[in-house]
This record gives structure tokens, C-alpha cells and sequence, in this order.
């Protein structure tokens, strides 16, 4: 296989003493799900994760993970080595449950953010309420201009999913953040 | 330092002396000084010019409201800013600061002329003065007018500092720190509710910080104030902002806050943001935003030394300045009475307190009386003299009936005024909240309020210190009650209160004439009394127009001292009550607010998204040239040694039709849509047929708007029955997606198909040229690529260079093209892959001038360039895209409309110019007969326009009315310079038979 390019590979943001980390999550697989009602179980026992109903819930099995994130919309992520499996039991799946399975692993990147001051710096520029945000709910949502899907790993973890192409904009973004989170000012 | 600092007094730190400079000029002030305090301990009252008279002005107050006292501060390359208060200003080591509005200085300014001229600039003086003769508007007063015009200097360079922003959000957000908003934000963070307390000032406190003789449950009052700080500190639930002004309240409680991070550092940490943003949405908001106190209007009242009672008070007890020596007061409220006791306890030699009131409450005159003051109830001030300094006061009795009897002058360097106080609503008032009249108080109230907001103190008009500390308190516990949580007013004892009244007056009276005095109302627009009086005999009665009129209260203080008094003036000319007069409508910001600050980290690389492509890190590499196309930036063209980009472009389109080009097309926009409905859907969407179209092929696509016009194409390929891969334009990406979200959410929601942007899953490179199936051929696996197997528009999954593609036999350039898909992260590796293997037939990178050249040379349109959202299919000369038999499509109704089938509609055609060598403009209008009148009647214009160097002349693609029916008659095209005959011809100008493309 040839070599992959990752935008902002190895980059890396930190103010010490866990305050703030941020960096480029590792590739993954991941699928957008759109499947109607009835199909829905169906399609979680497929992926191997019961899939959450409730918009801004997610649900994990293993290193799966699914997040609801629309009345029939839902990205699944699996570790890379999944990806033709899930593809192959999907379309078995299809003759009786019709839905749209794509694969986006390569349209986003993740970027982790992490620390005691990660909630601050992602309100430099995403205007949700992140104190109401439970720990494993994820939402699409904007940060600036670019939309993204804001997933709460943890009580001081998140990890932003991205489009490649608005990925530098959001880091630049995220270091202006740093640099204040680091002056403490 | 100076005889005007009283060591005993105040809340900056006596020792810590910090040095500044004022026109040049260096001075001490103390640590916690502002420029206003660090001045006048100084004994400087002088520090500007005023805008239209050039009068000399001092310092009016000590807080944000500061009309007069303007400087320029400057700290270095770009850190120039002009207008900001002195009074908000803090000091540091350092500070440079210049007066401003004067030349050549501010103690001899030539701009002087223009007040001994005052009658020229009364009220409207831009319409009157400056109407005759006529011819002189453009050449002598605009630019005179323009010259003097403005407060200030601007800066010239980019500003170095950079912005944040940030969103906040909580249960109660609690604007302004006086006694009322810190009981308010005491009592809600007691209840364990998010608060969030704002104020302006570099402190907590508000007009706590002036009264230290005040006692609260048993501690003095700044004990009191650092025991509330110290809780608030604490409380984890408690965000506490200073220095941070509230300048907006908007829509569902959503408040701007503009937080001041490093104006007042004496360093500047390195990059640090100057001022930051705060978006906050509140579920309960407390507006404690205090209160301005009124100036009183009489002849003179502008000279430097005058200035507002409660300001000198503040200055005394909060900096420990004496702004004189000698002072007298004037006022129409009690609150100017213990100012002067104060003064008069800490060594001021107070002359007298004129009070207009004939009956003023015993206990203020035998106070006054105890300290040596001369009280004189029931007078007037009708005058004050001294150059750049108040030296004397003119005062005069004023019988019960209002006559005026004889003046006497009273020596004094200060003279402090009250005419009562304005409650700060200005806030409420953004949120189109309706403010009540109180006749009574002469003041308005906030009324009934429009959003979950409250208003308590002296902004609400409570001004004793209990009432203030208790409607505080009510006002915190219920916020945070209606918030969803727990929460009880405290109680409060108040020592040593005395209870303010005072009267509201309009312009004090006078023995003069009072057409020639000079009682400014608006400080710093240079607005007087009579100016407005002017107006109303002018026929304005309403005070929107009487404001616009005479420009009072559109400063950049927004008339914060000179609203009321204004008013009071005009409702008194009109002879109708003030409410019937009407209030301005406040608009945000509250006080001034940087660009900078709005823009936030919106400049410099952050201004906007940069969209980049996986390959356009190989493009920047290999000197390419960007354009922006929509968010993304897009390689031009790739320019060779020395080359300019018309060099350029004729090699890329040479290479390309030679042998072989290779061209980033990743920015297409990509629709998967999958279903079983996935064919009757796109049957709706676009105007061909799709029903048929099998899998494995490509067809294009055209897709209109209800109203028939051209929106948006691309190619579409069937992947399978259900699954189609939907190419969109580059800027109609989202668009298109969207549009398409929306008619089957609303129009179709029975059809089971649905959508997944993948524009950014592919990396798209196009290869064109003769040899560019010689190149993959060895590449690709599982793809039979054989024109018999893989003819034009065909479609196909396998691999290349060992990674999946999906491949698309498909030319925008006229030639054998493919375009490959791959997942992006590959895009870069296969494209070098490609390059490398294509080296043996000169491939050769092209950028998007040369792709737009080829494609014209075809025919081909782009959408958003030959069309303008006023083009049918038809009118494109793209009839042959739609699908006649299909029952609907969007737009196939507007197509059948009368107006869509006239023979003279604008149609695409062709244009070769007489001159092959001329290159008409892209945008030039054409005529049918160049020899018409003018204005000539225009039948078109030039949409598409290049060299083309396949042709070896150049070519044009236009909308001309009625054009197909006029091919091969000629046509004008008039440019700078030179007027082109131009031919109609078809709309494909190389290999017409497609020759090329199905080899």
C-alpha cells in the first residue's frame, strides 16, 4: 500500500500539568448509517454495537462506537482492519432492510482534545453548553465555521470529528486557544 | 508629588508611583490611578478639544459615560488607538497618551476660530451654511468639512494585536458589581446556580468604591465589599469578569461581553489576546448597570474644571485626588451636598453650594453651614470665566417668581455639578424593553420586561444604598429561583445612610441672552440648548429628528450625560410631555468596542476556511499558482521558469492534448445516494432520464431550480441498482446537498433513498490526454479498460497502484479521460505514483485556467460562469438533457411557461473574433450595431473568453439574444480602446465529432 497523508500528522498542542493536550486521533473506519425504524436493530446486531435511539447518544461494544446523530442517522466507527467485514454483513443486510451504508473513514479526521481546560478551549469556538453535555453523548455542531461532530470521550476528554479540509482551520483555532489556556489570561 | 493627592484617602496603592506621559509631557500617578485620577492629582484639567468648536474641555466625570475627556493612547507600531476615555483609562509605567482635536496645541489651537464663529454651526449648520453657491459643495466644504470632521486619529497600520472569543453559558448572568448586582450575584451563587458577574471597571464595587463611610451589617463598607469579593472568589459556580463591559443584550438573553485581557499590563505577555468576546446565553439575567449623573445646563458649563459632583466624590475617596483647591457647587440634588462635605473634610476650601431648589432638607444646609460653606438655595449660575481653566462662577438669586436678580462672582479653580441621576437602562433597552415615565421623578423606569431579565438598583431607579443592597439581594434569590434553584433574599442593615432628593431642571436661568449662551447639553457633539430650541422652531418635534437634527446624543458616549437633559429641553420648546417627546432607542455597544474585538480570531489565515485538497501540498511544491474557488483553494496554473500564466496555460493545454495532463479535481462535490428509490429520486431531482441507465455507466446531469433555471451539473454514475455517485460543482457542493435534503424531507419523505456527502471520502485525479490509458493500463487491477469494455462515460471499482478506486471514464477537456477516485489519504501517494509512471509521456500538471480553456474549446459550460441563474436548459443550448418522456422533474413546469420559449431569450453561442488574435472580456457587452446612439441597446454579453492554443486564435462564449438564430452574422463587441467585430458561431470549437474522447 502507498503512503497515507493525514493532515496536521504529528501535530501537537499542550500546556503541562494535563491542562490542555490536543492531537490527531489515530485512522479508523467509519461509516454513515441511515436506516429507517424498524431496521434499526437489525443493523446494530450487523456492526455488533446496539445502536442508541436517542439523537446525541452513543453506544460502544469493544472499539466500536455508534453515535446517533440524526432521526435516522448514525456514524459508526470501528477499528480499520473492520472495515470490509462491516461492509460485507451490511450489504447481506440490504435485501431485506434497505439503508444507505457509506464509507467516510477518509472524509474526516479525528482530533483528540484533553485536559482540565478542554471544555474552555473548545468554547473559544463551538457555542454549545458543554456543562449540559454528558459524558458518551456526541452531536454535530459547529466550532467557527466548520461543522463538526463534538463527542465527549470523558469528563475532561473530547474528540472532534472533522471534514480533512476544514481540519487546519479548526487547529488554528484550538492553538490560539492554547496559547491563552497557557497564559492563563 | 502634587498638593492635590490626599495621602490619606482612596483605593490606589500611595506606594507605588507609576510614570506616564501626556502630550509629551511625563507625570506620576499611583498604581490603581486612572488617566483621568493620575491628571487631575496633577492638577491637569485641560485634555482636549472639543469636536465642532474646538473649546477646551476637561475632564466631566469619572467613569465610562465621559464625554469629553478623549485621548489617543498609543503603545508602539499599530498599538495606536484614539478616543479612549481618561476616566476608564487605567495607568501603568510607560503609558504614552496625546490630547486630541487641536492643532497646532492643545493650549493654542487655530481650530478656536470656529467657536467665535459658533453662529455658522448651529443646529443642521451642514445643510445651511454650506448650500451656496452651489459649485462650491464639491470643491471647498466637503473637503472642509471632511478635514474637520471626526474625533481622533485613526490608525494607519495593521493592528499587531491579536482577539478571542469565547461562549459561555450560565444561570444567571449579573451586570455590574455596585451594592445592588453583588447582592444579586451573592445571593444566586448561594444557591449553587452558574452565575456569571460582569463589570467595566478594573474592580469590584461600583459606586461602593466612592463610599467608604457607608456601614453593611455591621462592617464598613469596603470591608463589606472584600468579604463579597472574597465569597465570590470561592464560590467554584461563580465566574467573576472585571474590566469587562456588557455592550450588548440580544435575542433569548444572549448577551456580548467585551473582557479588556491586556490594555492595562504594563508588558504585554507574548501572545496574549488584547481583548476577548464573550458570547454568553443566560437563562436569568440581573441588570445592576448603576446610574449617570446629570450635568446641569448653563452658560459656560463646558470649561475645564467643571465637572459632576458625584465624579469629584469619586475621585476623592476612591483615588485620593482633590480636583481643586477651591471649589464651588452647583446642583439640583442632594448627592452634590455630601460631595461637598467630603471635599470640604479633606481640605478643599468649598466657597459656596448654589442650589437651585429655593428649600433644600435642613439637616444638608446645617452640615454645609458646620464646614464654612456658603449656602445659597434658589440661585442660579448664569456664567463661568477663566481661559483654559475655570477661574470664577457667575451666580445670581432667582426670585419665586423667576426673576433673575443681580450676579456676583465666586472665585473658584473647581466647580461641581449635579442636576440629579439618570438610571442606567440602556441595556434593557436593547432588548426592546419598554421604559416607563416617571413625571414624577422625571426619569425613565424600566417597564415590563421582554426577556427573562431583571433590573434592581439604582438602574431600576433605587438609589438609597439599602433599597439598592435589598433589591439586589430579592433580585439574585428569584433569578436563581426561576433558574431552578433554591435560593432566599438576605437581609440588610445600612449605617449612616442619608436619603438623596433632588428636582430635575432644564437650562438654568439666566439674566443674559440666552441665544449667545453657550449651555452645552451634548459635550462631545458640541450641542447647546439652543441648538435645540433651534430645532423645535425649526419644526421638529419629535426627538428623533430633533437628535439627527442637531447631532446630540450620536457621539460615541451615545448622549450617555446629555440624553435626558435633551430631552427635557425639547419636551419644554414643544410644550408637550416628555414621553410624548419620545426617548432615542439605545443601540449596542454600550461604549465604544474595537473592531478587533468583534472580529475575534477572524483575520489574518483564520479569516476565513481555507479548503485544501490532499494534492495541494504536492501543487504548492511544485510552484503552482492558487485561485480561490469557493472555500477552497484550487491550483491555477503550474508556471515553468520564467513563464507568465498565458505561457503557462498554452503548454498545460498543449501537453494535455498532445500526450498526457494530470489535473486535481478532488474538489468536485460528491453525493453518495443509495436506496431503492435512489433512480426515481434523482429522475425527480435532475431533467434527464435515469430509469435506464444501467450500472457501470455515467451520465451528465442537469439540474434546475422550480423556476427552470440552470442550478447546478456533473456527472452521475450508477455504481449498482441502488447506489449512485452524484458529481456536483465545486461551489455547489453544499448547495446542492442541501437542496436535495430538502425535497425529500418535505416533498418525498416516502421514498426510501438517502444521502451522504463523500465530496472530502475522494481524492479525484483527472488524467486526459491520448496516452492516459497507456499510463493506468499497468495501474489498475479488475478494470478491463478497452474502449470496447470501458467506453466513454462508463464507471467501474477495482484498484490502482494497489489502492480502491473508484474509476470514471470521463473528459472535461475533450480528450481520452479518466477520472480516479481514490480515498483521499491515498490521493497524494497515487498522484505521485501517476506522475512518476507518466514521466515517459511528458505528463504534465494543469491547473484550472487550463481545464476552463479546454472545456470551452469543447463547449462545455460551467455553471455559476455561461450561465447566471437565468438560463433554461434550452438557452444553454443543453435541450438534449431532458428526459421528455419523464412525468416531472424540478423546474419542468416553469420550462413550458410563455416567457421561457420566446425566440429572443438570451442563448449560449459561440463567438471567434474578426482579429484571431484578440482575446475579448470576459463580462463585455455586445451590440448588434455599433453605430446605434448611445446608450446603444446591449443583446448580450461575453461569459467565457480565452486563448486557445489547440486553435491557434482565440475563442469566446456569449449570451446573445436570440444567438442561434443568428449564427455566422457578426456582432460588436465595443472595449476600452477599441470596439471587435466579433462571429456567432456554434458552441464547439475542437473535435466536433468527439473523435478524441472515444478513442
Amino acid at each position: 500500500m502507498l503512503q497515507q497523508y493525514r493532515p496536521l500528522d504529528g501535530s501537537r498542542i499542550a500546556v503541562p500539568d494535563s491542562v490542555l493536550g490536543i492531537e490527531m486521533a489515530d485512522d479508523c473506519t467509519r461509516f454513515n448509517l441511515r436506516i429507517a425504524g424498524t431496521g434499526i436493530a437489525p443493523a446494530g446486531k450487523v456492526f455488533g454495537v446496539t445502536l442508541p435511539k436517542v439523537i446525541g447518544q452513543t453506544a460502544a461494544s469493544g472499539d466500536k462506537l455508534a453515535l446517533c446523530l440524526g432521526p435516522d442517522e448514525w456514524q459508526l466507527m470501528a477499528p480499520l482492519d473492520e472495515r470490509d467485514r462491516i461492509e460485507a454483513a451490511f450489504a447481506a443486510l440490504y435485501a431485506k432492510v434497505p439503508h444507505s451504508l457509506v464509507d467516510i473513514s477518509h472524509r474526516e479526521v479525528g482530533i483528540v482534545v484533553e485536559g482540565s481546560a478542554a471544555a474552555v478551549a473548545l468554547c473559544s469556538a463551538c457555542p454549545l453548553d458543554l456543562d449540559e453535555m454528558p459524558v458518551g453523548a456526541a452531536t454535530r455542531t459547529i466550532f467557527d465555521k466548520a461543522q463538526i461532530v463534538l463527542i465527549r470521550q470523558g469528563r475532561d476528554s473530547f474528540r472532534i470529528e472533522v471534514w480533512q479540509s476544514f481540519a487546519d482551520h479548526v487547529w488554528g483555532i484550538l492553538q490560539a486557544a492554547g496559547r491563552e489556556i497557557t497564559l492563563e489570561i | 508629588m502634587s498638593t492635590y493627592r490626599v495621602a490619606a484617602k482612596g483605593r490606589i496603592d500611595q506606594s507605588r508611583p507609576v510614570h506616564f506621559t501626556f502630550n509629551g509631557e511625563r507625570f506620576e500617578g499611583r498604581k490603581g490611578d486612572t488617566l483621568a485620577s493620575a491628571l487631575l492629582a496633577n492638577g491637569v484639567h485641560l485634555v482636549g478639544r472639543s469636536f465642532k468648536y474646538h473649546r477646551p474641555r476637561g475632564i466631566l466625570s469619572a467613569g465610562s459615560e465621559e464625554p469629553n475627556a478623549l485621548v489617543g493612547v498609543s503603545r508602539g507600531v499599530g498599538r495606536s488607538e484614539p478616543n479612549t476615555r481618561a476616566t476608564v483609562l487605567e495607568v501603568f509605567e510607560g503609558l504614552n497618551t496625546v490630547s486630541q482635536n487641536h492643532w497646532p496645541s492643545l493650549k493654542r489651537d487655530v481650530g478656536t476660530i470656529n467657536d467665535a464663529f459658533y453662529m455658522l454651526f448651529s443646529a443642521g449648520f451642514y445643510y445651511k451654511t454650506f448650500m451656496w453657491p452651489k459649485s462650491f459643495w464639491n470643491k471647498v466644504y466637503e473637503p472642509f468639512i471632511r478635514g474637520a470632521a471626526g474625533l481622533g486619529k485613526s490608525p494607519s497600520v495593521p493592528d499587531p494585536d491579536t482577539y478571542a472569543s469565547r461562549y459561555a453559558h450560565c444561570d444567571v448572568l449579573v451586570v455590574g458589581s455596585g451594592p445592588a448586582g453583588l447582592a444579586a450575584a451573592l445571593e444566586a451563587g448561594r444557591s449553587g446556580a452558574k452565575i456569571i458577574l460582569v463589570d467595566e471597571q478594573a474592580e469590584l464595587g461600583g459606586s461602593l468604591l466612592s463610599e467608604p463611610a457607608a456601614g453593611i451589617n455591621g462592617q464598613p463598607a469596603w470591608q463589606w465589599l472584600e468579604t463579597a469579593a472574597d465569597e465570590l472568589a470561592a464560590s467554584k459556580n461563580v465566574t467573576v469578569l472585571t474590566r469587562t463591559t456588557a455592550i450588548g443584550y440580544y435575542h433569548e438573553n444572549f448577551l456580548g461581553l467585551c473582557q479588556r485581557v491586556t490594555d492595562h499590563l504594563e508588558t504585554l505577555p507574548e501572545g496574549a489576546p488584547r481583548e476577548r468576546m464573550w458570547r454568553v446565553r443566560a437563562r436569568q439575567v440581573v441588570l445592576a448597570q448603576g446610574s449617570i449623573e446629570k450635568p446641569l445646563v448653563f452658560d459656560g458649563n463646558d470649561r475645564p474644571g467643571v465637572m459632576l459632583a458625584g465624579s469629584a466624590r469619586t475621585f476623592l475617596n476612591r483615588y485620593g485626588v482633590k480636583v481643586g483647591n477651591r471649589a464651588v457647587v452647583v446642583t439640583s440634588h442632594d448627592s452634590a451636598w455630601l460631595a461637598a462635605i467630603n471635599l470640604a473634610e479633606a481640605g478643599v476650601k468649598v466657597s459656596a453650594i448654589i442650589d437651585i431648589r429655593a428649600s433644600v432638607p435642613y439637616h444638608l444646609v446645617d452640615l454645609a453651614k458646620a464646614h464654612g460653606i456658603e449656602v445659597l438655595t434658589g440661585w442660579t449660575v448664569t456664567g463661568t470665566s477663566g481661559r483654559l481653566r475655570v477661574s470664577s462662577v457667575r451666580v445670581n438669586p432667582v426670585t419665586a417668581g423667576g426673576k433673575v436678580g443681580r450676579a456676583r462672582n465666586i472665585a473658584c479653580d473647581t466647580l461641581l455639578m449635579c442636576g440629579g441621576w439618570t438610571p442606567s437602562v440602556h441595556l434593557f433597552s436593547h432588548t426592546k424593553g419598554k421604559l416607563d415615565w416617571n413625571e414624577e421623578r422625571q426619569m425613565f423606569l424600566p417597564g415590563a420586561p421582554t426577556e427573562e431579565t431583571r433590573c434592581a438598583g439604582a438602574g431600576n431607579g433605587v438609589f438609597g444604598l439599602l433599597d439598592a443592597l435589598k433589591e439586589g439581594a430579592f433580585a439574585g434569590a428569584s433569578a436563581a429561583t426561576d433558574a431552578g434553584f433554591k435560593a432566599k433574599a438576605g437581609d440588610y442593615q445600612i449605617e449612616g445612610e442619608i436619603a438623596c432628593t433632588g428636582i430635575s431642571v432644564k437650562e438654568l436661568p439666566t439674566d443674559r441672552n440666552s441665544s449667545s449662551a453657550k449651555a452645552f447639553v451634548d459635550f462631545q457633539n458640541d450641542v447647546t440648548a439652543k441648538d435645540i430650541r433651534l430645532a423645535v422652531r425649526e419644526g421638529f418635534q419629535s426627538i428623533e429628528h430633533i437628535k439627527r437634527y442637531t447631532t446630540t446624543g450620536m457621539a460615541t458616549d451615545q448622549g450617555k450625560t446629555s440624553n435626558i437633559n435633551g430631552l427635557a429641553i425639547a419636551s419644554d420648546a414643544v410644550r408637550r410631555p416628555t414621553p410624548a417627546v419620545g426617548l432615542t432607542t439605545f443601540r449596542p455597544p454600550y461604549t465604544p468596542t474595537t473592531f478587533g474585538a468583534f472580529a475575534g480570531y477572524t483575520r489574518g489565515s483564520l479569516f476565513e476556511v481555507t479548503r485544501k485538497t490532499a494534492i495541494d501540498g504536492w501543487a504548492e511544491q511544485n510552484g503552482a499558482v492558487f485561485e480561490p474557488v469557493s472555500l477552497w483553494r484550487r491550483a491555477w496554473y503550474f508556471p515553468e521558469r520564467g513563464e507568465d500564466m498565458h505561457q503557462s496555460v498554452a503548454r498545460e493545454c498543449k501537453a494535455t492534448r498532445q500526450s498526457l495532463g494530470i489535473f486535481d479535481a478532488s474538489t468536485l462535490g460528491k453525493i453518495e445516494i443509495v436506496g431503492p428509490d435512489a433512480a426515481e429520486f434523482i429522475n425527480r431531482m435532475y431533467t434527464n432520464a435515469w430509469s435506464k441507465l444501467a450500472p457501470g455507466r455515467l451520465r451528465y446531469g442537469l439540474l434546475l431550480g422550480e423556476d427552470g433555471f440552470i442550478r447546478d451539473d456533473g456527472v452521475i454514475g450508477r455504481l449498482s441498482t441502488d447506489r449512485f455517485h452524484v458529481t456536483t460543482t465545486t461551489g455547489g457542493a453544499a448547495r446542492v446537498l442541501a437542496t436535495m435534503e430538502d425535497y425529500l424531507q418535505t416533498e418525498w419523505p416516502d421514498l426510501k433513498v438517502w444521502l451522504t456527502s463523500t465530496t472530502e471520502q475522494w481524492a479525484v485525479i483527472a488524467l486526459n490526454g491520448p496516452n492516459a490509458r497507456q499510463l493506468i493500463e499497468p495501474l489498475v487491477e479488475g478494470i478491463d479498460l478497452s474502449n470496447q469494455a470501458f467506453p466513454h462515460m462508463s464507471v467501474a471499482e477495482g484498484n490502482i497502484c494497489g489502492v480502491p478506486t473508484r474509476l470514471f471514464r470521463v473528459s472535461f477537456t475533450g480528450e481520452l479521460g479518466f477520472e480516479i477516485n481514490v480515498p483521499s489519504r491515498y490521493g497524494r501517494a497515487v498522484w505521485e505514483a501517476l506522475y512518476e509512471a507518466g514521466r515517459q509521456y511528458d505528463i504534465t500538471p494543469y491547473g484550472t485556467e487550463a481545464m476552463h480553456v479546454m472545456r470551452a474549446e469543447k463547449g462545455y459550460i460551467i455553471v455559476g460562469q455561461d450561465t447566471d441563474g437565468t438560463l433554461t436548459p434550452d438557452d444553454a443550448g443543453l435541450g438534449w438533457a431532458i428526459g421528455k418522456a419523464k412525468p416531472d422533474f424540478v423546474g419542468k413546469r416553469s420550462l413550458t411557461r410563455s416567457d421561457m420559449l420566446k425566440a429572443d431569450r438570451k442563448q449560449l453561442v459561440g463567438l471567434m473574433t474578426r482579429d484571431p488574435k484578440t482575446v475579448l472580456e470576459e463580462g463585455a457587452h455586445i451590440v448588434a450595431d455599433p453605430n446605434q446612439p448611445v446608450p446603444m441597446k446591449m443583446i448580450g454579453h461575453v461569459t467565457s473568453s480565452y486563448w486557445s492554443e489547440a486553435l491557434g486564435r482565440s475563442i469566446a462564449l456569449a449570451v446573445i439574444e436570440g444567438g442561434r438564430a443568428r449564427e455566422g452574422q457578426t456582432v460588436h463587441v465595443p472595449m476600452p480602446g477599441k470596439t471587435h467585430q466579433a462571429e456567432i458561431t456554434g458552441m464547439v470549437f475542437f473535435d466536433p465529432e468527439n473523435e478524441r474522447l472515444n478513442a
